[in-house]
C-alpha cells in the first residue's frame, strides 16, 4: 500500500450514556478502497460520520493528509466543511429543489470557481455516471437509481481526494445493486479516489474493497482483504458474519491438532499463535467436498435436508461433527437421505481466537 | 487520473453560535422577563402601583379565596360544561370522519377546521345577535309566531359554556382523530379474524386504544377553558357572570387599578393550567400505548348503510351550528339599520360598513392589525426558522431548553401574558408603553408556539443529511442555510407567516389590557363597540375582521395544496 492517507486512531465516540464506537484505530492508504462492515449499531456509520466531522469524538484522533482533523488530547476539531473531503449519503441526500446540475455545481459553487470550470467540471462528472443529459432535469423528478448517480456524480465533482461513502446502495433493488457495485469499483479506481465505504451487506464489502474492516459493537474485529477475511476468520463473530461457515466446538490436543466435543481429531490451521484455549473451529460451507479426498479430513454423514437456491444448493448434513452444512453448485445432487463421505482441507479449518 | 483541483477553500467566519447567541438572549428576554415581574408584582401589598413593592406577602393570594370565591366556583362550572360539550362534539365527529363511511369524507374533514379559525370572539358576538334576550333572532321569531318571554337566553352560565364548547370543539376533533388514525387496523382485523363481532371488537380493542387520546384531549380542553376570555367577556360581563379571566380584566380597570390581585390571579391561573398541560405532555410521551405511533394509518371505514347520510347531517350541523348560522347571523344584523329578522320591519343598508370603515377609530384600528401582522409576521417567520434550526438540528448544550422557553407562552393564559408585559413595560424605563412596539414585542412573543410548531413540522421532514451533504460540500453555516435549508423550508416559513399573520389580526387577550389610546387593535375595538354601540355596527366590524382572515386562509389552503403537489 502506497501512502497514508486517513490515520484514525483510538477513536472513541460516545451518545450520552452509551458508547458507539470505543477505541478504534485503522489507516486508508493513497488510491484504496477500505469498507467498514459490520451489524447495524456496530458503531461503523458513527465512525464514518466522524471523519466527516457530523460527529464529535469523546477521544483519539483522526488525520487526513497529514492534517490533525480531530485530536481529543490537543483541542482540535475542523469543522465539516473545511475538511476538503467529500461523502455520498444512504439517503442520497440530492438536493429536491434544485437541478441536477445545481446539485453537481454546489461543491464547485462553493469553492468559487468561475462558470466555464463550473460547466466543464459539472459535465466531466455527470459524464462519469452518464447522467448528462437529464442535467437540466428537477432533482425531485428522479428515480432511485438515477439519484444515487447525481449524488455520486455530485461527490466527485469538485475533485476530492478522499470520498466517504455511507451505504449508498442498500436503497437501491438487488439488480440495480449489482450494476452499481460494478461501476463504483470502476469509477474509484479510474479516479483514484481514496475511498472509506460504509456497508452492512458482506457480500458487496468482499467484492468492491481492497481492504475490510469488520466492526461489532463498537470495536474492530479484524481488519484484512477480502480473501484474509473469508479464509482466515479470526474471531467466531467474523466467520459467523462474513460468508456463511459451520462452527466447529472441542479443544486443542496439540499443534494443529484438534478434538471436537465427540471426540473425532481434526487437524486445522491456526492463523495466529495459538493460546491454547481455543475452544472452535471455523469451516466455510462452500470448502467441504461429497468426495473422499484422502489426505485431507473425513467424515462420514447423512443427508438430513436440500434446499435448493438455483446458484447453489444447500445440505444439512448430520455428522459425528454434528449438524454440518455443505454448500455444493447444483449438479450431481444428493437426495435427501443419502450417505456421504465429507471431506475438507485442513487450511479450512480455521482456529478462532477466543 | 484523478482531477485536478480549481478552486480552494477559504478559511470562513463561523456565524452559527454568534446567531445562536443572539436568538436565545432574545427569547429569553422576551419569555422570562415579563414572568419575573408578574411574580414581584403578585406579592407586592404594599401601594400597587408601587415599583419595586414597598411590602411583600401573600394577601393577593388570601384575598382570591376569601372574596373571589364565587369567580373561581362560575371559572370551574362553566370549564366543566364546555369540556364536556366539546369532547362529545369532537369525539363525535372523529369517530364519524376517521371510522365511518360517511360520504365526503375528506372535504368533511377540511371543513372541520374552520371553526377554528372563526375565533370565540366572532362566535360569542354572533350567539348573542342569535339567541339574545328580546332582540336575539331566535326570541323574535318565538314573539312573532304568538309564544310569551323569551324562548332561549344566552346570558347564562350554559350559554358562555356552549359557545366555548362550539369552537373548542374543533380542537378536541383534531386530537382525538389523530389518536384514531394512528392505530394500526390490523389491531381490530385480528380481533376479528378471531372470531369477535363489529361489537365486541369495538369494546375490547378499539376503546380501550383510544381512550388515552381522548382522556389527553380531555385535559388539554379542560386547560384551555380555564384560560378562556373571549365569550366571558361578550356573554358573561352583561350576565355580570366573572370568570377567572373576566375578573383579572376587571381587576385592571378599577381605579386604582389592582395589579396585585390581577398578578395573584393571573399567576394561580397559569400555575394550575401549566400544571396541566405538563401532566399531558408527560402522558402523551411516555407512550404506554406503543400503538399510538407517529405512523398514520387509513383505518378500514365501517359501512354504515343508510344510517351514513344521518352521520353526513350531524357534521353538516355542527359547522352550520358554529360556522354558517354565526356569520348569517351577522351578516344579515350587519346589513340592516335595525337587526331583526321579521323581514317586514327590516331596512336594508350598507351603511354599517361605511361608518366602520370611516370612523376615525375602527380604521386606525383595522390598519394597525393589518400592520402589526404584517410586522410581526416577517420578522417572527426569520427568527422562528433559526430557533426551530437550533432546536432541532444544531447540537447545542441546552437546546432542550430552548425549546422549552420558547413553547412556554403556550401555558400562559394570553390574558395573562398581557398582564405581565403591562407591569413590566410600565416600570422598565424605555417608553414603549401605549404604543403599537409593545404590543408588537408581546404579539411576537405568544406567538412562539404556534411559529415553531408549524416551522419544526417542516423541518423534522427534511432529511437531515441533505443539510450534512451541504457541509461536506464545504458549504459554511449560512451559506448552508442560505442555498439549502431556506429553500427548503419555504412553504413552512409561508404557513408560519399567514398563520400569524391570522393570529395577530384576531388577537385578543394581550391585546385588551395593552392597547392604549394611540395604539387600537381590531379584537378590542370590536368588543368595545358591542359594549358601547349598535350591535349592527359590530357585526360589520366582525365580519370584516374575519374577511380579512379568510382571505389569508384561502391563500394559505392554495399554498399548502400547491407544496403537496410539488413534493410529490
Amino acid at each position: 500500500m502506497s501512502t497514508t492517507r486517513i490515520e484514525i486512531s483510538d477513536l472513541v465516540i460516545r451518545y450520552g450514556e452509551a458508547t458507539a464506537v470505543n477505541g478504534v484505530s485503522f489507516t486508508v492508504g493513497q488510491g484504496e478502497h477500505l469498507t467498514l462492515l459490520g451489524p447495524s449499531g456496530c458503531g461503523k456509520t458513527t465512525t464514518l460520520r466522524a471523519i466527516a466531522g457530523l460527529e464529535q469524538p469523546a477521544s483519539g484522533s483522526i488525520t487526513i493528509d497529514g492534517r490533525a482533523m480531530f485530536d481529543g488530547a490537543k483541542r482540535i476539531n475542523v469543522p465539516t466543511e473545511d475538511r476538503g473531503v467529500s461523502m455520498v449519503f444512504q439517503s442520497y441526500a440530492v438536493w429536491p429543489h434544485m437541478t441536477v446540475f445545481d446539485n453537481v455545481a454546489y461543491g464547485l459553487r462553493v469553492r468559487k470557481q468561475d462558470k466555464g470550470e463550473i460547466k466543464a467540471n459539472v459535465e466531466r462528472a455527470l459524464d462519469l455516471v452518464q447522467m448528462r443529459h437529464l442535467a437540466d432535469r428537477g432533482a425531485s423528478k428522479l428515480s432511485g437509481g438515477q439519484q444515487q448517480r447525481v449524488a455520486l456524480a455530485r461527490a466527485v465533482a469538485f475533485s476530492p481526494t478522499v470520498v466517504l461513502f455511507d451505504e449508498p446502495l442498500s436503497n437501491l433493488d438487488a439488480k440495480l445493486r449489482a450494476e452499481m457495485r460494478v461501476e463504483l469499483r470502476e469509477l474509484q479506481r479510474r479516479l483514484g479516489i481514496t475511498a472509506v465505504y460504509v456497508t452492512h451487506d458482506q457480500e458487496e464489502a468482499l467484492a468492491i474493497s481492497d481492504r475490510v474492516v469488520v466492526m461489532n459493537v463498537g470495536v474492530i474485529e479484524q481488519i484484512g482483504t477480502p480473501e484474509e477475511i473469508y479464509n482466515r476468520p479470526k474471531s467466531h463473530f467474523v466467520a459467523d458474519f462474513v460468508g456463511s461457515a459451520n462452527i466447529i466446538k472441542g479443544k486443542l490436543t496439540g499443534p494443529g491438532t484438534f478434538a471436537t466435543e465427540g471426540g473425532v481429531p481434526l487437524r486445522v490451521t491456526a492463523p495466529h499463535a495459538p493460546s491454547g484455549a481455543e475452544t472452535e473451529v471455523a469451516l466455510r460451507t462452500a470448502y467441504i467436498g461429497v468426495a473422499a479426498n484422502p489426505g485431507d479430513n473425513q467424515v462420514a454423514g447423512t443427508v438430513h435436508q436440500r434446499l435448493f437456491h438455483g446458484d447453489f444448493v444447500q445440505y444439512i448434513v448430520d455428522t459425528p461433527l454434528g449438524r454440518l452444512i455443505v454448500r455444493r453448485p447444483p449438479t450431481n445432487l444428493l437426495a435427501e437421505g443419502a450417505q456421504v463421505t465429507l471431506s475438507f482441507a485442513p487450511e479450512h479449518c480455521v482456529l478462532l481466537q477466543v | 487520473m484523478a482531477l485536478i483541483p480549481t478552486g480552494a477553500l477559504r478559511p470562513r467566519f463561523n456565524w452559527q453560535p454568534v446567531v445562536t447567541g443572539v436568538v436565545v438572549l432574545l427569547v429569553a428576554f422576551l419569555v422570562i422577563l415579563p414572568l419575573v415581574f408578574l411574580v414581584e408584582e403578585s406579592l407586592n401589598t404594599g401601594d400597587p402601583m408601587a415599583f419595586p413593592p414597598e411590602q411583600y406577602g401573600i394577601a393577593n393570594y388570601v384575598a382570591i379565596f376569601d372574596e373571589d370565591i364565587n369567580v373561581l366556583f362560575n371559572t370551574l362550572i362553566i370549564a366543566v360544561m364546555a369540556t364536556i360539550m366539546a369532547i362529545l362534539i369532537g369525539f363525535t365527529l372523529a369517530w364519524i370522519l376517521t371510522r365511518t363511511n360517511v360520504p365526503g369524507r375528506e372535504k368533511l374533514e377540511r371543513l372541520m377546521e374552520l371553526p377554528y379559525y372563526m375565533t370565540p370572539l366572532v362566535g360569542a358576538l354572533a350567539w348573542a345577535v342569535i339567541a339574545g334576550p328580546k332582540s336575539g333572532f331566535v326570541n323574535q321569531l318565538w314573539k312573532a309566531s304568538g309564544g310569551t318571554g323569551n324562548l332561549v337566553d344566552i346570558y347564562g352560565y350554559f350559554g358562555i359554556a356552549w359557545v366555548m364548547a362550539l369552537f373548542e370543539g374543533t380542537v378536541a376533533f383534531v386530537m382525538i382523530a389523530a389518536s384514531m388514525k394512528s392505530m394500526d387496523p390490523a389491531l381490530e382485523e385480528s380481533a376479528r379474524v378471531m372470531g369477535a363481532s363489529k361489537f365486541r371488537t369495538m369494546l375490547t380493542v378499539t376503546l380501550p386504544l383510544v381512550m388515552p387520546g381522548v382522556l389527553g384531549a380531555t385535559l388539554f380542553v379542560f386547560a384551555e377553558m380555564l384560560g378562556s376570555f373571549a365569550a366571558a367577556l361578550v356573554i358573561g360581563i352583561p350576565a355580570r357572570i366573572y370568570v377567572i379571566t373576566t375578573a383579572i380584566w376587571d381587576s385592571t380597570l378599577s381605579y386604582p387599578p389592582d395589579y396585585g390581585r390581577a398578578s395573584a390571579m393571573g399567576l394561580s391561573l397559569f400555575v394550575v393550567m401549566f400544571g396541566m398541560l405538563t401532566f399531558y405532555r408527560w402522558r402523551i410521551n411516555k407512550g404506554s400505548f406503543a400503538t399510538i405511533s407517529g405512523k398514520a394509518f387509513r383505518p378500514r371505514p365501517m359501512d354504515m348503510g343508510k344510517l351514513s347520510w344521518l352521520l353526513l347531517g350531524l357534521c353538516c350541523l355542527y359547522i352550520f351550528v358554529s360556522v354558517v348560522l354565526p356569520i348569517a347571523a351577522l351578516l344579515f344584523t350587519s346589513l340592516q339599520r335595525f337587526a331583526t329578522v321579521i323581514l317586514s320591519q327590516s331596512e336594508f343598508t350598507l351603511a354599517n360598513y361605511r361608518t366602520a370603515l370611516s370612523l376615525g377609530p375602527v380604521r386606525i384600528a383595522l390598519v394597525n392589525s393589518l400592520s402589526l401582522g404584517f410586522g410581526v409576521a416577517s420578522v417572527g417567520v426569520v427568527l422562528m426558522a433559526v430557533l426551530v434550526w437550533i432546536i432541532y438540528r444544531s447540537r447545542m448544550v441546552g437546546r432542550g431548553a430552548v425549546e422549552y422557553l420558547v413553547m412556554f407562552p403556550q401555558a400562559v393564559p394570553r390574558l395573562v401574558f398581557g398582564l405581565a408585559l403591562l407591569w413590566a413595560w410600565l416600570n422598565i424605563p424605555i417608553p414603549i408603553y401605549g404604543t403599537l412596539w409593545l404590543l408588537a414585542i408581546a404579539y411576537l412573543t405568544v406567538m412562539l408556539p404556534l411559529g415553531v410548531r408549524t416551522i419544526a413540522g417542516v423541518v423534522l421532514q427534511i432529511d437531515k443529511s441533505l443539510e450534512e451533504c451541504a457541509r461536506v460540500c464545504g458549504a459554511g453555516w449560512l451559506y448552508q442555510m442560505r442555498t439549502v435549508t431556506m429553500p427548503l423550508l419555504k412553504p413552512g416559513l409561508l404557513a408560519a407567516w399567514l398563520l400569524i399573520f391570522m393570529a395577530c389580526v384576531r388577537e385578543l387577550g394581550t391585546s385588551v389590557l395593552l392597547m392604549g389610546p394611540n395604539a387600537k387593535v381590531i379584537a378590542p375595538s370590536i368588543v368595545n363597540a358591542f359594549a358601547s354601540s349598535g350591535t349592527e355596527l359590530t357585526a360589520a366590524m366582525a365580519l370584516i375582521q374575519t374577511a380579512t382572515v379568510v382571505v389569508a386562509l384561502i391563500i394559505l389552503f392554495r399554498l399548502s395544496r400547491g407544496a403537496t403537489r410539488e413534493l410529490q
